[in-house]
């Protein structure tokens, strides 16, 4: 089993605009039925009604024949993590009993969740800082739906939502970023306060809560009142457009003034992937993460960005398990982990 | 022991200023049974028990405020303060003043712009209990209740016409 043959979402490609730096965008929309209470104050029926109205919606406006729509079962362990890990759906919407729905485009850049914490909770995702593709995507799918679905609106509060933090646009913008470098120059400090000056949230890699495994950190809007989405979209981007450019000068940096320390970080780092026997997934991800910045850098030439972000996801434990075709203890996971990173990473 | 300069009897506890007309201060020692006779209270006493009123009354004000209930889905505003999500949508009209502090806070802003929904729309909606209705016919048919498949052909007839 080698990683090239494992299927991964379009956004995992690498091909994005500023992929260096940038792993991924993604656009969120939060939407709500306006004639049922939301999710976690309606009742059983009311939840089974939103799921198979909106699974009717998405058939009508032609998105289910390029994508499949998960329900209960679908979405239970292990479906329900291998989703998380791949960045689909959110930890709660795994763990919520109620009855939901899942749509996933087949490129996995789509996916609506149904009764998360609002009715419906839809993202695109793409590769690279794109958020014209991104927000593009999301607002065609949105613009469908209505067309199907009466949403909850208000003309002074715009799109309500089950938490007053997400009113008006009901939008979530965000990039994923790998920031090595200026983590190494100790500027890491600086830049996110920067963003957060500026009201917008730094997160790890999987969102509220999560460290910033591997120096991967998100940024994304906090306000979603009082401004347009284009001008929270600008915001985010000018700032994605700052920190790229810093990352890049600290990489310059680096590669002047530190070349030895760097090549050894990043050689040692493949020489564990190439090497190691038992592999936990965290060690992994932070080992890729060096590996990442070497190819970035040109210091590692015979293996390619897309190699290194598919790994990314494909050695959480869930995906691994998927990827195998088994189900196996957390021991017998590292050393299938280790054998399947070696494999993937053998000298070509 | 100092005794009561108002009885000469009881042992003085309190010292208390008085002013007189000519706007001069003397200050006396009394006894406590004179003191609560004549109603001198300890001022630091007194700032406790108007504080204590306030709050008191801070509460009963906020405890107004969240026994408001959605006329929509019956949450309570007290509900909404400690779990952090409205009942359904209608909350944001039943709490309008409420929340606007709160989405102020939040935001920075209180008037949405941007996408807007033009509202009004419920095809999927429709659709799917024409559907439901066609399938529920054909089930009566099949089971050759023509009482019932003659109910549902009109509902359908309705439905259709929307």
């Amino acid at each position: 089993m080698n990683s090239s043959d494992a299927v991964v979402g379009r956004w995992l490609a690498a091909t994005g605009p500023e992929a260096d730096v940038v792993l991924s965008t993604r656009v969120r929309l939060a939407r709500n039925l306006a004639d049922v209470p939301f999710t976690h104050r309606a009742g059983p029926d009311e939840h089974a009604r939103t799921v198979e109205v909106v699974r009717w919606a998405l058939a009508d406006t032609g998105y289910m024949t390029s994508g499949r729509f998960l329900d209960n079962d679908q979405l239970a362990e292990p479906a329900g993590q291998y989703l998380t890990e791949r960045h689909l759906v959110s930890p709660d919407f795994v763990a919520s009993k109620a009855k939901r729905g899942l749509f996933v485009s087949n490129d996995e850049t789509i996916s609506l969740m149904v009764n998360e914490e609002d009715h419906l909770r839809f993202q695109v995702l793409t590769s690279g800082l794109d958020f014209p593709e991104a927000f593009t995507a999301a607002a065609e799918l949105d613009e469908k739906l209505e067309g199907q679905l009466q949403y909850a609106f208000s003309p002074e509060f715009g799109f309500l939502t089950a938490c007053p933090t997400n009113l008006g646009t009901g939008m979530r913008a965000s990039v994923l970023v790998h920031l090595p470098a200026l983590v190494i120059t100790r500027e890491i400090e600086k830049v996110l306060r920067g963003a957060l000056h500026i009201g917008l949230a730094v997160r790890g890699l999987y969102g509220e809560g999560s460290e910033t495994k591997g120096n991967f950190f998100q940024i994304s809007n906090q306000k979603t009142v009082g401004q347009t989405e284009w001008e929270i979209i600008e915001t985010i981007a000018d700032i994605s457009r700052q920190v790229i450019s810093y990352e890049r000068k600290a990489r310059e940096y680096l590669m002047k003034k530190l070349r030895v320390e760097v090549e050894d970080k990043v050689f040692r780092s493949l020489g564990l992937l190439r090497g190691a026997r038992v592999l936990s997934s965290d060690e992994a991800i932070n080992l890729l993460a060096g590996l990442r910045l070497g190819v970035t850098l040109g210091i590692v030439n015979e293996i390619s960005l897309e190699q290194v972000t598919r790994l990314l996801i494909l050695v959480r434990p869930a995906n691994l398990q998927v990827l195998l075709g088994e189900n196996l203890a957390a021991v017998e996971r590292d050393e299938r982990r280790a054998t399947f990173v070696r494999e993937t990473l053998v000298h070509q | 022991m100092k005794a009561c300069d108002l009885c000469g009897k009881g042992e003085a506890t309190m010292r208390v200023s008085q002013l007189d007309k000519n706007g001069a201060v003397t200050e006396i020692s009394v006894c406590a049974e004179c003191a609560r006779e004549r109603g001198f209270t300890e001022v630091e006493k007194l700032k406790a028990s108007v504080a204590e009123i306030i709050a008191e009354l801070k509460t009963r004000i906020a405890e107004g405020d969240a026994k408001k209930v959605c006329h929509s889905c019956g949450l309570s505003y007290a509900e909404f303060k400690r779990q952090g999500r409205l009942g359904c949508a209608e909350c944001y009209s039943s709490f309008h003043d409420e929340l606007l502090p709160l989405i102020r806070r939040i935001h920075d802003a209180v008037q949405h712009v941007g996408r807007t929904a033009s509202g009004g729309r419920k095809h999927a909606q429709m659709k799917m209990n024409v559907q439901k209705l066609r399938e529920a016919l054909s089930g009566a048919i099949q089971a050759e209740d023509y009482e019932k498949a003659a109910a549902l052909r009109d509902q359908l007839r309705r439905s259709e016409e929307e």
